[in-house]
């Protein structure tokens, strides 16, 4: 826990955002997405560090992160599908399709493969309603879905994986 | 609300209800209505707390909006008309509920809230009597949060008093609310449980029993206890609580609102200490010379003691016993030949303060300032020391001791000093190193138990009850005791209510003239021409 801490470039970003905002509580998003880029995952130690860092109650970070979906919280699978189950969506399948990818990796909607490969949830519109149905897969929108691209997306991530690629 | 309180506020004319009324400008309409005593509903709003404005159930029609507007965080303006209990409004009060009830479990008949709940009140006056949810309900954590407070979370309404609690008063931020929609619940930091001075005050703001303190979870039902309002008697704040008992026994104390002395709080350590009452060092009998006695037998031997003290007379007192029980101790020492009244206090701990402007006093007892009102401002301070020495040279033939605090403090000094004496006799709440060798023992009350007046560290005199019911005999007070003492002695005519005492005290005690305990405000009242001095000054009064 203790020898977490942001890289330079990450601290000079924090910094910089700081003169950005009024309020400094205003940060604590920004501030985590750095967390996340550096350290992979909000976990407890990384909560608490840039709690620490900005000198709110870790609780505060606790509530933000966890309000969110986007945040990639600890033990998160190393492809982390969110499927769309909003209106637009839902009404172009989006039940099917995350019915589909729960069965091609035998977990239920809001877990990870035993092997830590995958996360799948459902979230809320992602803003992407135009491209219905979609999903995001860890930084990436995949629109326009169907059941053929979902085999071929899963399929891809596997390889990816084995290449050494991780996200 | 410092607008008003401020006499300068202008006024602004708006209309409650079909009657035009006036409040001062920059109040709520929750707030202006409540002035006028028109009650409504709320969940979120507390006096104590910045307004958060989630929870809905405070709305009513206004003629500036098409829609329901929220009470709590809407502002009254001049022409504004406002009903409570219009259609409008009583409908969409019964929308939220029917919200609030869909994933509510309503296990009232376990839950520890139900009696004070504000969702059950509601519940009854908007509630629908049959869910339209056909759905699941869904499933929030039951844990704990800290080492005294529970959270039920199916029950939590997400109303964040219980968070702001934490962010604003005792600024020690350890609650937020997790997750969103229908799966947000209150929680802690993994690592970091809810466990600071003033926790317990959460569980009494949450509306609902989301928040359960482990300390009363499934102790008694609300509506069977039985309240008596009476004051902590932790430190010299003197916060005013509720204490409430069941049977005898008490199973819990509240805070009840005071703005001068502990607006809506209390503190854990005043809180959870009352187990003492109970404990097995509590002396329940008389005793002479170590055999139990019946309680005419020991009050006739004080007597006799008192008759003739045989030399010197000392009495010591402490800051637990009540200024009616010093004015007794007073005419005692007043009718023997040669008498020396000194006090012994607790020592001093730190003060501490909170954002939320609560202050634990640093002065563990609650009424040095008005033994002093009524013995003297030296009593604790220099006629102490005289006492003692006077005890060490074995110049004091009769001792009597007040030993009522609740949590006995081997003062050394002070034991060696006692057992000097030629006698002893020791109003003790509990056995120890004060009763031991004593010829007499007779049982003190608690302050939980005493009947009379204390006053805080403000000079606030405030009203102390006894929880026992009328007539319970079991545990006479102190006051009782001693006017049967004195009557034995033929020193006073008769026993007499501690308020029939109190008017003697306040007729021949310049501090209380012109007060009397039934014209005191439920808030206490500062004695006049008390001047209070920091905490360990000397005399710190008159
Ligand atoms: S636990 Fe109680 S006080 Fe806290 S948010 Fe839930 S209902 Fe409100
Ligand atoms: S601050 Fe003092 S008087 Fe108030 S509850 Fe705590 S101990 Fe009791
Ligand atoms: S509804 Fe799916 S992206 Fe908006
Ligand atoms: S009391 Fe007004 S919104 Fe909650």
């Amino acid at each position: 826990m203790s020898d977490l801490k942001f890289s330079e470039k990450g601290m000079k970003k924090y910094e910089w955002l700081l003169t950005r905002y009024p309020d400094k509580q205003a940060v604590l998003l920004p501030a985590l997405r750095i967390a996340e880029a550096e350290f992979g995952e909000l976990g407890i130690p990384e909560m608490k560090y840039v709690a620490d860092l900005m000198g709110i109650s870790p609780a505060r970070v606790y509530g933000v992160v966890t309000f969110y979906t986007h945040f990639r919280r600890a033990g998160t699978g190393t492809f982390h599908i969110q499927v769309c189950s909003t209106l637009s969506c839902a009404l172009r399948g989006s039940q099917e399709l995350a019915d589909h990818i729960a069965k091609r990796l035998g977990i239920e909607m809001g877990e990870t493969t035993e092997d830590g490969m995958f996360s799948v949830s459902k979230v809320e519109c992602l803003g992407s309603c135009d491209t219905a149905p979609m999903f995001q897969l860890n930084d990436n929108y995949h629109e326009n879905l169907t059941l053929d691209d979902v085999d071929r997306i899963i399929e891809d991530c596997k390889k990816e994986s084995a290449r050494g690629g991780a996200r | 609300m410092s607008e008003a309180t401020n006499p300068e506020t202008p006024l602004v004319n708006w209309v409650l209800n079909g009657q035009p009324v006036q409040s001062p400008a920059g109040m709520t309409i929750f707030e202006a209505a409540k002035a006028l005593e028109t009650t409504i509903p709320n969940f979120c709003y507390h006096p104590g707390l910045t307004i958060a404005g989630n929870c809905r159930i405070c709305m009513v029609e206004s003629n500036r909006s098409k829609k329901p507007v929220i009470s709590c965080s809407e502002r009254i303006a001049e022409g504004l008309e406002i009903q409570t209990e219009s259609p409008m409004a009583i409908e969409a009060r019964n929308a939220v509920m029917e919200f609030q009830l869909i994933n509510h479990p309503l296990d009232c008949p376990v839950c520890d809230k139900a009696g004070e709940c504000d969702l059950q009140d509601y519940s009854y006056d908007h509630g629908p009597d049959r869910s339209r949810f056909d759905e699941e309900k869904n499933i929030r954590h039951t844990k704990e949060l800290g080492p005294t407070i529970d959270i039920w979370g199916n029950r939590c309404i997400v109303c964040t008093r219980c968070v702001r609690f934490c962010d604003e008063i005792s600024g020690t931020g350890e609650l937020c609310v997790v997750e969103r929609g229908d799966r947000s619940v209150v929680d802690v930091f993994p690592t970091v449980p809810i466990d600071n001075p003033l926790a317990g005050n959460v569980v009494d703001i949450c509306p609902v029993g989301a928040l359960i303190s482990n300390d009363f979870k499934f102790e008694a039902r609300i509506w069977n206890m039985r309240k008596t309002d009476s004051v902590c008697a932790g430190c010299a704040r003197g916060c005013n609580v509720e204490v409430q008992s069941l049977d005898g026994f008490v199973k819990r104390l509240v805070p009840r609102e005071n703005m001068e002395v502990n607006k809506w709080w209390m503190c854990d350590e005043g809180r959870y200490d009352y187990r003492y009452l109970l404990a097995d060092e509590r002396v329940t009998a008389c005793t002479k010379d170590g055999e139990p006695v019946e309680d005419h037998d020991a009050h006739e031997t004080l007597a006799h003691w008192l008759q003739d003290p045989g030399g010197t007379l000392g009495i010591l007192v402490d800051p637990y016993i009540t200024c009616e029980e010093a004015f007794l101790v007073e005419q005692i020492a007043s009718h023997a030949n040669n008498a020396l009244v000194g006090g012994w206090k607790p020592a001093d701990g730190t003060a501490q303060s909170f954002p939320g402007q609560f202050t634990i006093s640093g002065e563990k007892a609650p009424n040095r300032l008005g033994v002093e009102a009524v013995l003297g401002k030296l009593v604790f301070g220099s006629q102490g020391h005289a006492l003692r020495t006077a005890l060490e040279k074995g110049q004091v033939s009769t001792l009597i001791v007040f030993a009522g605090f609740p949590h006995p403090d081997p003062d050394d000094a002070w034991v060696q000093a006692i057992r000097k004496a030629k006698r002893r006799a020791v109003f003790a709440l509990q056995a120890g190193a004060w009763t031991e060798g004593a010829g007499l023992v007779i049982p003190g009350a608690s302050p939980f138990e005493k009947d009379g007046t204390y006053a805080n560290e403000d000079g606030r005199l405030q009203r102390v009850r006894s929880f026992h019911a009328p007539g319970d005999v079991e545990w006479s007070h102190d006051l009782q005791r001693l006017q049967a003492v004195l009557r034995i002695a033929g020193l006073r005519p008769r026993s007499l209510s501690s308020s029939a005492v109190f008017r003697e005290l306040a007729d021949v005690k310049k501090p209380f003239h012109g007060l009397s305990h039934s014209t005191l405000p439920a808030t206490g009242a500062p004695l006049p021409g008390f001047i209070p001095l920091p905490v360990g000054v000397e005399g710190g009064s008159v």
